[in-house]
């Protein structure tokens, strides 16, 4: 089945189309995710809601792009949004963590790695570095870097996904690492890890 | 003599993203340096994470879970939205009611201050209208 014909089926509310196109394409769209969330659930929720969203609009979709750009597209999207309200929500937390003692937020982090118990304490220290130095870059490069980097698209992937010039991903993807690379570097000067 | 170190240069090198001759260079470099190898190992090790991140295992059961929210009663998901959308509307209309009732009361504050003030004035003209002079004399 080709795309245009999985499109059609989704579009007809043909859920037999909709379970091939969530089959070829939950690996990238939860790699993307998870790429900016850094967390396996939330990653895999938000990639559900990105299926939805599909099956939902799908009588939108003009055929101009690929699925895959279509598809990335908003997995980036209601990613960066949820980094974003997560990022809100911390801020309460944090103000109410003044008032409780913070135990609500040491629950959480231990609950977010209580779903890799065989990682040892260095690998989830470096892992927790290099995702803080990501969350740390500006939502765009972020993108960028994401999706060169977890998906291992080329630049003019990237630039249609983020409808954008092909050199301005050149531009973000190298100011991402830059930034990375500085951050890196400060943390090893400092031997966090 | 020392050469100066070049970490800046190796994100790009671990990415072979540096010309050739850039690239020599760094290499000659790092056989001298050995806190620019340390560093590149550093940074070898963080983007490792990324590779292993990439191999994650997606849960069987994902689109089983994703059925059964395409299942959900959509009148249901509409009463989920409506109650969604109602609650800030409510405290909207109460905040509403809260200031109109406060500039209501403020309004009726001050029309009852300015009755007072018109019958003060009423009960001097009282007091204007019967002299002292008569009120002793009758008095007496």
């Amino acid at each position: 089945m080709d795309e245009a014909q999985l499109i059609k089926g989704i579009q007809q509310g043909d859920r037999k189309s909709f379970q091939i196109l969530v089959e070829t394409y939950q690996r990238m769209v939860v790699n993307t995710c998870l790429g900016i969330v850094h967390n396996k659930a939330d990653a895999e929720d938000l990639a559900q809601d990105v299926f939805l969203e599909i099956f939902r609009t799908a009588e939108n979709f003009r055929g101009d792009s690929k699925i895959s750009t279509w598809l990335y597209r908003i997995a980036t999207n209601r990613s960066l949004n949820f980094v974003r309200n997560n990022k809100r929500k911390r801020f309460f937390q944090s103000i109410e963590d003044t008032f409780t003692g913070g135990r609500n937020r040491n629950s959480e982090i231990s609950e977010n790695r209580g779903d890799q118990p065989d990682r040892n304490i260095t690998d989830q220290q470096r892992s927790d570095l290099l995702h803080r130095a990501i969350d740390r870059l500006p939502e765009k490069q972020r993108a960028a870097f994401t999706l060169n980097k977890y998906e291992e698209l080329s630049y003019q992937q990237i630039a249609e996904i983020m409808e954008i010039s092909l050199a301005s991903v050149e531009s973000l993807i190298h100011r991402a690492k830059k930034n990375l690379q500085e951050q890196l570097l400060d943390c090893y000067k400092k031997k966090c890890v | 003599m020392k050469t100066k170190c070049i970490h800046k240069d190796l994100i790009f090198y671990l990415d072979n993203e540096l010309s050739f001759d850039k690239r020599t260079a760094v290499e000659k470099h790092l056989e001298e340096c050995a806190d620019c190898r340390s560093f590149l190992a550093f940074l070898q090790e963080g983007m490792q994470i990324i590779e292993k991140e990439k191999n994650t295992e997606i849960s069987p059961f994902f689109y089983t879970r994703l059925s059964a929210r395409l299942n959900e009663n959509p009148e249901h998901q509409a009463q989920s939205q409506w109650a969604r959308l109602s609650q800030p509307a409510f405290f909207l209309l109460l905040l509403f009611i809260g200031i109109y009732s406060g500039l209501k009361l403020g309004r009726n504050a001050s029309t009852t201050k300015e009755n007072n003030q018109a019958t003060s004035v009423q009960m001097l003209n009282d007091f204007a209208a019967e002299p002292i002079e008569s009120f002793l004399l009758d008095e007496l």
